[in-house]
């Protein structure tokens, strides 16, 4: 499964793509909604382990527009429930992630994405 | 028939672990996933032991068995499972009933952000790797996944020196080139895919066969299938070796931080040993 929580820490790694990498850019994307269990204490300690420019714009490219430009100070349960929808509810079931750097395409296929390189293109 | 024969590496590695390895998971795969699993004792309390919040990447995944734990409190932290097989990602997915996230990729690749995990751990998958500069390379990928200030790290490998109740029995064999080097043997580990009683449970290979020709009757005998898995079998000590070599290729220091070490990356070995026929080495990042 591909949901943000896992495309926040994903970067290109083609041979020679090392600035400008992240965050891959999602593309032509299938979504399905699927309910998972609210776990607080795992959100608030993983807060400060994203990049949350990264996040607020896939949440975008996939149609979600919840999330505020910055962490908020307070981290109140609405704002909770918010992220917990957007990091885990959220699966990109059929697309694309294309790097913004090289344009390289990683394709994302029954909820998988497919992050090997051909063998010339590996670092 | 199920003898652990030695290999001999006679193709490029990759192309070879391509025929050996992952060839021979895909084919497996719907078998293998349904292995019952109990973790081992240290590879639990690593996963207790994990603060909540913390994400980690487990490479060489396969069905995903780790993936599920800490047991006792689901949902604190987040581990994303990489592997080559694609078929072994789809027992992956859903390992112990919940969807679970994964990624089909390759253990030498670095397609992370660099330091974005907290954890990592690869259980049983650096063995696959068909030289010594892969498996020092796949480490290298480990300790890169992880934070340069806190990132923890456990691996591991197959070894040579098999637990009294293994069926495994190593063949070994004098190394003249390098006397007194640490190590290990290559060997192919066989896999008896043996034929399924009542409902059968074909894999899909032996499905697209039969479909593929008229069955000569309504009684197919099925006869077991034996697999060949490449592993390279780890000789005491040349684990925490690679992991010292690992360390050096990405200039960090090897050693537990002392107060005296300014602007220095570092890792520290925290415990080495070995458990039920594996060696296993835990690794801790730190950053002064
Ligand atoms: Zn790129």
């Amino acid at each position: 499964m591909v949901r943000l929580i896992t495309h926040n820490l994903l970067a290109c790694h083609v041979k020679g793509c090392t600035s400008n990498n992240f965050p891959l850019k999602l593309q032509d994307v299938q979504i399905a909604l699927r309910e998972a269990e609210f776990n607080e204490d795992f959100l608030r300690g993983f807060i400060p382990r994203l990049e949350w420019g990264a996040l607020v714009q896939a949440a975008r490219e996939v149609g979600d527009d919840s999330l505020p430009a910055e962490v908020p100070e307070m981290l109140d349960d609405e704002f909770l429930k918010q992220l917990h929808h957007v990091l885990l509810e959220i699966h990109i079931d059929e697309g694309s992630m294309v790097c913004p750097n090289c344009k390289h395409v990683y394709p994302i296929s029954s909820g998988i994405p497919n992050m090997l390189l051909a063998e010339h293109e590996i670092g | 028939m199920s003898k652990v024969t030695p290999a001999v590496i006679d193709d490029d590695p990759s192309a070879y672990e391509t025929k050996h390895v992952h060839e021979v998971y895909d084919q497996i795969a719907s078998h293998f996933s349904s292995t019952r699993y109990k973790p081992w004792p240290i590879i639990a309390a690593f996963l207790a032991s994990l603060p909540p919040g913390w994400v980690g990447l487990d490479s060489g995944t396969g069905n995903g068995k780790y993936l599920p734990l800490p047991l006792e409190r689901p949902g604190s932290v987040w581990t994303i499972g990489l592997d080559r097989s694609r078929n072994l990602l789809d027992a992956a997915r859903n390992a112990g009933g919940a969807v679970r996230e994964v990624v089909w990729g390759d253990v030498l690749g670095n397609g992370w952000r660099i330091g974005a995990f907290d954890y990592a751990i690869s259980i049983a998958t650096i063995h696959h790797l068909a030289t010594p500069a892969r498996r020092r390379e796949a480490v290298e990928r480990l300790l890169q996944s992880v934070s340069p200030s806190h990132g923890r790290v456990l691996i591991y490998v197959w070894a040579i020196e098999q637990d009294a109740l293994s069926k495994r029995q190593i063949p070994t064999t004098p190394d003249a080139s390098s006397p007194g080097a640490i190590v290990g043997e290559d060997v192919y580990v066989p896999w008896v895919l043996n034929p399924q009683p009542g409902p059968q449970k074909t894999s899909r290979r032996r499905k697209a066969a039969t479909e593929s020709e008229p069955e000569p009757s309504h009684e197919v005998q099925i006869e077991p299938q034996t697999f060949h898995r490449y592993y390279h079998m780890f000789a005491e000590g040349e684990l925490d070796g690679l992991v010292n070599e690992a360390a050096k290729q990405l200039r960090l220091v090897i050693g537990p931080h002392t107060s005296a070490q300014r602007h220095t990356l570092g890792v520290e070995i925290v415990q080495s040993g070995w458990e039920r026929s594996n060696h296993y080495v835990e690794v801790k990042r730190w950053q002064a």
